[in-house]
């Protein structure tokens, strides 16, 4: 009995070993098939997005955010109503998203890869979801409660208008700048707008500045501020200046009721400096920026005043 | 052994390399025109004018002023390849109309593209039989950015095709001293392509003299020293002049009559005179050097032949040439969520994106191919493992080091990282060969085991073969024609890569995603700014039909109706550029592959 089984298993596994490379050749390639015969189930339609905008608009609230999970499924942006602002880039989940006390998270978790760690580590600290999340095909829509929002009381960029301007450092008096349409020109190819502009990846709608050149100082003043708990100022160098090397720190300082904040934004930096200010009481805020790289020192700036928690 | 292929393998390759070129030719319309080709389209263009006017006023078409002004546009190419792509267009688009314009240019790029796999499967059969070359002849094509590649009127898919010309007919000429002018020739013909056929020496020379001098005798193996002498003395004194002047200092001195220039004749007339003392001494010994020496004597007469704009001035054209692809710039580039803009570049680069791109189910025979390999080469002096593995030989060696070569070159931390898989193409063919034998030995193996009659192992190899090859057409198929957006099953497909933050895509053909919106919905006269399409691409699209001809070109979003962005990660100031702009953060339209945003269109509410 014995003697006649172990040629048998001997053949079967030679068999098996001769035919070894074949069917792994031919799991890999079910596997792959697989993998991409599957794939479309990830996909939404166009009612599942509408589905999601008729949620969004039906439950809107001021101050409402949504954020895209994974960052790049932009392509909800197509159907969502245009009046919530919509978040999505390389590193939005760490986005603090102060001015938003509620985040609807759209989520397509069927799609491969998808970051779920980093959203775990980055987003959910501080967030709280509000209810169960609702499904739209592969899409999961979800409030959360933002622990970090605060009460924006003023931001410079809604301020623009009352913005005086100004360029130190040429004489004994600052030299006023003049308002031109939208923009703020100023003496030594300086100028302020309100635009949007790209700080690492981050759309952001700021005070965009060019400093004045020869090292001089543009200064930025509110003369009338609140009362905040504390002014956040936020400051990056826009687009691929930023990364380039051998250029010029930005300097800025700002002074209020609260005291005078120094920021530095290092040459090569990617990405936004910030710092924050202790409690200020009312009276005038001012920002002084100064670099003597300006025309690869493209600066993008929030200021905000914050108050409590919503 | 022979190395010639069957008549039988011979009408094989030949009919598949027809089938690949009319299948490139039935899938070329909607491929999109990388940035690069239309300026390709646009010397191509130039230079048939010029070669028009050479039939019809030579004396003119000859002078050194003529030639400047018609061949100075794009000189950091050589021109082999951009004259076929002007005389197709001039014959089959101009004179015949038979063709679209974009198609004239394209349809030598096919040609020489099919060179792959008919060589692959007259290689291949050769090496391990039928089914081991039609599977490498497939399975290269089946590739989706090969695929795509192969449709464009540039020159990585045919510098590819022309490095394996020229190692095939090197490894056929080792035994057939016929094939050696040949060689020669196709090396003149690779140099005409593309500048990584300089490196193709470097390969073949070690293999070359190797087997020349094992079989040498005495004498021969004196011949052969004062050639080594000869070379070494002129690479010696080179490397003197760089230690001292510097790779500036040295670019500027080399001119027409210099020292340097003296060298290279001396060193050309040397080893000549060496070879035909050794063919008449050695003739065994020759035969394997043979191919060099044609390579040698043959190539750079071709190159410098071929080339118009270094007729009057070779030394100091041919050392900008040298120096402006030695110091490349470096565009961005997305890897892992890094944007990649400078040296030092991630020394895996090269082989984790071909990972990454291969679709699984040939990565895995074209990975085992050169892990054997590897390991049977080592096998020839590690005699552990050559009992193991077993040992290889020389041809083994030629397919291992010239699938390697390219890839180990681009991975150089130094070297431009930009444009995919592109840069690394010619180790592909010598990956997908060996994949035929992992093939093979799989087939027969499997074959083999179910104890099949021949007839049905033919059955049992198709279908695995159709098994393997199918999720890659698979994959080809749904992304065409956008194969630089492709990714295989190890990256989590597009979506995947996307997520892990590789680049999306490259060199702005996407934008062919959003014209057939355009041309419907674009008011008459729409301003249309397509960032990242050249103004040349703007016209080819437009005299292509591919888009409305009354919609002109926007120099950005500020003076425009459409904005069509493509989604690079190191542009994306230029979409926010557009929400300033147009005063909106919601498209109207979008490539989106799979999910994933390509191209991006914004529409202007109001003007």
């Amino acid at each position: 009995m014995v003697k006649r089984q172990v040629p048998r298993v001997n053949h079967t596994a030679h068999r098996l070993r001769t035919a070894a490379p074949a069917l792994a050749l031919v799991l890999v390639a079910v596997l792959g098939l697989g993998f991409q015969l599957q794939l479309p189930r990830a996909f939404p339609s166009e009612t599942d997005y509408l589905g999601v905008a008729e949620v969004l608009a039906r439950s809107r609230a001021p101050g409402d955010v949504v954020l895209l999970h994974p960052w790049w499924t932009e392509r909800a942006r197509l159907f969502l109503p245009a009046e919530t602002p919509v978040v999505g880039y390389l590193g939005d989940t760490a986005d603090d998203l102060v001015a938003h006390p509620r985040i609807w998270v759209l989520a397509n978790e069927r799609l491969p890869r998808t970051p779920d760690a980093d959203f775990r580590r980055h987003f959910l600290p501080d967030r709280t979801a509000l209810g169960e999340p609702r499904h739209f095909g592969p899409l999961t829509l979800t409030a959360y409660r933002n622990g970090r929002a605060r009460t924006v009381v003023l931001s410079a960029v809604d301020a623009f208008d009352r913005l005086e301007v100004s360029v130190e450092g040429s004489g004994p008096s600052p030299l006023p700048c003049r308002r031109a349409g939208e923009r703020v020109l100023c003496p030594f190819d300086a100028s302020v707008e309100v635009a949007w502009h790209e700080v690492l990846y981050q759309p952001v709608r700021c005070l965009f500045l060019i400093p004045p050149s020869g090292g001089r100082t543009l200064s930025i003043r509110l003369q009338d501020a609140p009362a905040a708990d504390a002014l956040l100022l936020e400051a990056g160098v826009t687009w691929e200046h930023a990364w380039l090397a051998g250029r010029a720190d930005v300097q800025l300082r700002l002074d209020s009721p609260a005291g005078a904040l120094h920021l530095r934004i290092p040459g090569a930096h990617e990405g936004f400096a910030r710092g924050e200010s202790p409690p200020s009481p009312p009276g005038p805020w001012t920002l002084r920026v100064q670099t003597s790289n300006p025309q690869d020192r493209q600066i993008c700036v929030r200021l905000r005043g914050l108050g409590t928690p919503p | 052994m022979s190395r010639a292929p069957t008549p039988t393998d011979r009408r094989i390759a030949l009919g598949i390399g027809l089938l690949t070129f009319g299948v490139l030719w039935a899938t070329e319309r909607p491929v999109g025109f990388v940035r690069d080709e239309s300026v390709y389209f646009a010397a191509a263009e130039q230079f048939s004018r010029w070669w028009a006017l050479l039939l019809h006023r030579p004396a003119m078409a000859l002078s050194d002023a003529v030639i400047t002004q018609a061949f100075d546009f794009n000189h950091e190419h050589p021109m082999l390849m951009k004259s076929l792509f002007g005389w197709s267009y001039a014959l089959f688009h101009e004179m015949l109309g038979w063709v679209r314009p974009a198609a004239g240019f394209r349809l030598p790029a096919f040609a020489v593209a099919a060179l792959i796999p008919a060589l692959l499967h007259a290689w291949g059969s050769v090496l391990w039989g039928r089914r081991a070359g039609l599977f490498a002849a497939l399975c290269f094509f089946v590739v989706p950015r090969h695929f795509f590649h192969a449709h464009l009127a540039c020159f990585d898919m045919p510098v590819a095709s022309m490095w394996l010309l020229v190692v095939y007919l090197f490894w056929r000429a080792q035994q057939d001293l016929r094939i050696a002018p040949w060689t020669g020739l196709a090396f003149g013909l690779a140099l005409a392509t593309k500048h990584n056929a300089f490196f193709l020496p470097l390969v073949l020379t070690p293999f070359g003299v190797l087997a020349a001098w094992r079989v040498a005798s005495e004498e021969g193996r004196r011949v052969m020293a004062r050639m080594g002498q000869a070379a070494g003395a002129f690479v010696a004194y080179v490397a003197l002049l760089l230690a001292v002047k510097g790779r500036v200092g040295l670019v500027q001195s080399w001119q027409l009559l210099s020292p340097q220039t003296f060298g290279v004749v001396a060193l050309v007339v040397a080893l000549a005179a060496q070879a035909v003392r050794l063919r008449r001494r050695d003739p065994a010994a020759f035969v394997q050097l043979a191919p060099l020496v044609a390579m040698g004597l043959i190539g750079p007469l071709v190159f410098y032949a071929h080339w118009p704009y270094l007729w009057y001035h070779p030394v100091d054209r041919l050392a900008w040439y040298f120096d402006f692809h030695a110091t490349h710039v470096h565009y961005a580039w997305t890897y892992f969520g890094e944007v990649l803009r400078a040296p030092p570049f991630p020394l895996a680069y090269v082989f984790v994106v071909t990972a990454l791109t291969l679709p699984v189910s040939l990565l895995l025979p074209m990975g085992v191919g050169l892990l054997r390999t590897g390991a049977r080469n080592l096998g020839d002096m590690v005699p552990a493992l050559g009992r193991r593995f077993g040992r290889s030989g020389e041809t083994e060696w030629l397919l291992g080091v010239n699938a390697l070569f390219s890839m180990l070159l681009i991975s150089h931390p130094d070297v431009p990282h930009f444009g995919g898989v592109k840069h690394w193409l010619p180790s592909m063919p010598f990956l997908a060969l060996l994949a035929g034998r992992e093939f093979d030995r799989a087939a027969a193996g499997l074959s083999s085991a179910l104890a099949l009659s021949p007839r049905r192992a033919i059955g049992a190899s198709l279908a695995l073969g159709a098994v393997a090859l199918l999720p890659a057409l698979t994959l080809t198929v749904h992304v065409h024609p956008y194969g630089t957006s492709a990714y295989g099953e190890l990256a989590g497909g597009i979506p995947g890569a996307a997520s892990l933050g590789l680049q999306r895509q490259y060199w702005s053909n996407n934008v062919t995603g959003v014209l057939p919106w355009i041309d419907a919905n674009a008011q008459q006269g729409a301003r249309l700014w397509l960032h990242e399409v050249n103004g040349l691409s703007f016209r080819d699209y437009q005299r292509n039909d591919m888009l409305r001809r009354d919609v002109t070109p926007a120099g950005g979003p500020e003076d425009a109706d459409l904005a069509a962005v493509q989604y690079h990660q190191e542009f994306r100031e230029q979409e926010v550029l557009v929400w300033q702009a147009f005063g909106t953060w919601v498209p109207a339209t979008g490539l989106y592959l799979d999910e994933t945003p390509q191209v991006v269109l914004y529409r202007r509410s109001t003007r």
